[in-house]
């Protein structure tokens, strides 16, 4: 390994990778918790909720998560709505949330509608009430076909953490870009954009390609 | 017992020199020094009271830039360092007695003044000029350091101020540059991008015709590249200043302190040295605060508005 | 709601040609990495349906490697590393990354949609086809193309619709698209509630205009079998 390459791979992996981690952490758990919640909610057959859940669904969907990210992180504090203080990971991490909501909300929606009928027959047969048979009988079974979903999920959160480095997260991104800008800075100020550039999308796809074909294998496995 | 005598004398002795030297020193502010206890440094300035929320927290949270050399930007062990860094550092020493009493946040310049507001830092020393727009925004401390913009051509460029006109001038995105020229020269393109080294990279590639940027930034990268160069074109020279959030009086008051300290004791050009190549200081002794000169806001003048 | 009531429309409203540019600029490179991604994902997505070899094998690795790492990155590898290539810089236009760095991504993605969309197409078909006396590669232009490409309609719109929204990320590299100018204008004006709403109500005015107009065209060319 050249010489310069390794001050900047104990940077990138230290502060970067901790930082691109720890976003990703947030926003898989936050998107699922809403929205395995949101996607149950949308099958229950009344119009209002649907309505508003449907929005919430269209509305991060639709918007590039860059945007959202804008919105969340520039705009949202200026409002008289919230007054808690929050930083960029935080800001970067709900953003993620809000879309990554909405995708599991659509996930959910469809494996909850594709339970057969007769399962929820059954357990009201069986004394179940509408809680209980979705607790007991309906979600254990959609969850088990969320997960090729909630891993390739995983996945894009991972890279979509890159997004951050536009409201100034020093997440892996960014410190291979400051480490470039370090390098032909200083003295022999030499680029190394190139193999700097390089090794973010080879760490991206060492972390990726695990998962997708995990979510692939789960998915088989499924059917 | 001895042992204690001893401390309790050292203590009383300390704690009386530190008297004498506080009514003695000119101009000095009436104020009690702030930590759980007097540390018995007879050296140390009086400065009015830490704000609550960094005396409770026992550190500074500071945003910093961390892509402008030299002023803030990331050291080979991965570490901030800079202009803007060594004297964030010289606030956490000056408060707490220990100069790694910070945190640093990286802020970009779109990203400083929301992330300020935001309350995630306590102040942001980042290459923040002063603009009457920013201040209407946050408060401003008084300035340390003054810098002056240039244009970063490539070597073959006969390029100037004057012949701006229908050519292409990068700069950062929100900075006073971008909006002097989108005033000033209304038939040059604007390309404005996130880091000051992307667009070094836009002049080297030809997307834009020069960079329009801060002396110290273009004259660390002229230096370091045999293809770019400065012209001699030296405008809006504006002071920066530390963002505190509106309204802070507690943080100007104590921030203002310890800037007037700093620049008495000439500080400011140890910092300069420390961060400047040797033969590139003397070119910027005028523009570091320093005992004898004094450096102002354009307050009620819109510089952005000014054209040559 | 004084946020209401101290919402500045007025400077929305005296903006509204500067998004108009910048919608302008999303559009034309969505346009052209929409035309590349439908291209690639047709020429790439029939190899691999069809196991050519060499090209099944290239276009394999380019969807793995480009699903697999952030665009984010594959645009500032195109900008910033490209150029930096020892001995053979590669120094491009900000319009050429802009629209190049979007088709790549979605034609990467669309080639998976048009290899399920082939491969699903009924074995018979493409039987009867080669029975007629068609080629290999008329059997596909007129056999396998047509029914695999609507198969693939619905995935393929949503790597389009994502392909557009995927021009946002291009301010990273000062292209001045929507996002960029919204952007920009508020670093100066430091309005940051009218310029992020307009800018978040374009968006979505544009994305759901198009996933409307395209569900209507989906229904009208869905294959009868599956409508």
């Amino acid at each position: 390994m050249p010489e310069w390459a390794d001050p900047v791979a104990h940077y990138m992996l230290h502060e970067g990778l901790t930082a691109t981690l720890r976003i990703a952490a947030y926003a898989v758990i936050g998107s699922t918790l809403i929205g395995v919640l949101l996607g149950t909610l949308l099958t229950i057959r009344f119009r209002p909720l649907q309505a508003l859940i449907r929005l919430y669904v269209e509305v991060w969907r639709g918007l590039p998560i860059l945007v959202t990210i804008f919105i969340v992180y520039f705009a949202l504090p200026t409002t008289p709505v919230i007054h808690h203080r929050f930083g960029a990971i935080t800001g970067a991490s709900i953003g993620l949330i809000l879309w990554g909501s909405a995708q599991v909300a659509e996930a959910t929606r469809g494996a909850v509608q594709s339970i057969p009928s007769e399962q929820h027959e059954a357990a009201a047969a069986l004394g179940f009430g509408w809680i209980g048979r979705h607790r007991s009988v309906i979600l254990p079974q959609a969850l088990r076909r969320l997960l090729p979903p909630l891993v390739s999920l995983l996945a894009n959160i991972i890279q979509n953490t890159t997004i951050a480095s536009l409201i100034g997260v020093t997440e892996l991104l960014a410190t291979g870009q400051r480490s470039i800008e370090r390098l032909q800075l200083t003295p022999p100020g030499d680029s190394h954009a190139f193999a700097i550039y390089a090794a973010l999308l080879v760490a991206f796809f060492c972390i990726s390609f695990p998962l997708t074909r995990l979510a692939i294998y789960l998915e088989r496995r499924l059917v | 017992m001895k042992r204690i005598t001893i401390v309790a004398a050292a203590f009383l002795i300390a704690a009386a020199a530190f008297a004498a030297w506080g009514t003695a020193a000119p101009g000095g502010k009436v104020a009690a020094l702030a930590g759980p206890t007097a540390k018995p440094k007879p050296a140390k300035p009086k400065l009015p009271a830490l704000p609550s929320d960094v005396k409770k927290r026992k550190k500074w949270l500071i945003g910093v830039k961390c892509d402008f050399s030299p002023f803030g930007f990331i050291d080979v062990r991965g570490n901030n360092e800079g202009y803007d860094v060594q004297v964030a550092r010289r606030f956490a020493s000056l408060a707490f007695g220990n100069k790694k009493k910070v945190d640093f946040t990286c802020v970009t310049t779109p990203s400083r003044i929301p992330t300020l507001i935001s309350g995630r830092v306590d102040i942001i020393v980042s290459t923040l000029t002063w603009t009457a727009a920013r201040a209407e925004q946050i408060d401003f401390s008084i300035p340390y350091y003054s810098a002056v913009g240039r244009l970063l051509v490539p070597n073959a460029s006969s390029l100037g101020l004057s012949s701006l006109g229908g050519k292409t001038v990068v700069t950062t995105r929100g900075a006073i540059y971008a909006t002097w020229t989108a005033n000033c020269f209304k038939d040059t393109k604007l390309l404005q991008v996130d880091s000051p080294a992307l667009a070094v990279a836009a002049v080297k590639d030809g997307r834009a015709d020069t960079f329009m940027f801060d002396d110290a930034f273009l004259l660390g990268v002229a230096t370091q590249d045999r293809d770019l160069k400065l012209t001699g074109d030296k405008f809006l020279n504006v002071p920066w200043g530390i963002g505190i959030r509106k309204g802070d009086v507690a943080m100007s008051r104590w921030v203002n302190a310890a800037l007037r300290y700093m620049k008495k004791k000439d500080e400011f050009v140890k910092i300069l040295r420390a961060n400047a190549p040797a033969r590139l200081v003397p070119g910027f002794l005028d523009n570091v605060p320093r005992p004898k000169n004094t450096f102002a806001y354009p307050v009620g003048k819109d510089v952005a508005s000014i054209c040559p | 709601m004084t946020m209401v009531a101290s919402f500045d429309w007025h400077f929305i409203w005296e903006h509204i040609p500067d998004f108009w540019t910048g919608l302008k600029a999303t559009l034309k490179v969505a346009a052209i990495g929409i035309g590349g991604s439908l291209a690639i994902g047709i020429v790439l997505g029939a190899a691999r349906a069809h196991r050519i070899p060499v090209l099944s094998w290239v276009a394999a690795i380019y969807v793995e490697v480009i699903r697999n790492t952030p665009i984010l990155v594959q645009i500032f590898f195109i900008a910033g590393g490209l150029t930096q290539i020892p001995g053979h810089p590669i120094r491009l236009e900000p319009f050429t990354i802009a629209w190049l760095s979007v088709m790549i991504w979605g034609g990467a993605y669309n080639t998976e949609n048009f290899r399920a969309g082939f491969e699903a197409v009924p074995w018979r078909y493409r039987e009867a086809g080669l029975a007629l006396g068609f080629s290999r590669l008329a059997t596909f232009v007129n056999v396998t193309l047509p029914i695999g490409a609507r198969i693939a309609l619905p995935s393929s719109i949503n790597t389009y619709v994502s392909v557009l929204k995927n021009t946002s990320l291009l301010t990273a590299i000062g292209f001045a698209e929507l996002t960029d100018t919204a952007y920009s204008l508020e670093s100066q004006s430091f309005k940051p509630t009218e310029v992020y709403f307009a800018l978040g109500a374009t968006y979505l005015l544009v994305v759901w205009t198009l996933s409307a107009l395209v569900r209507l065209v989906e229904r009208r060319l869905a294959i009868p079998e599956t409508r």
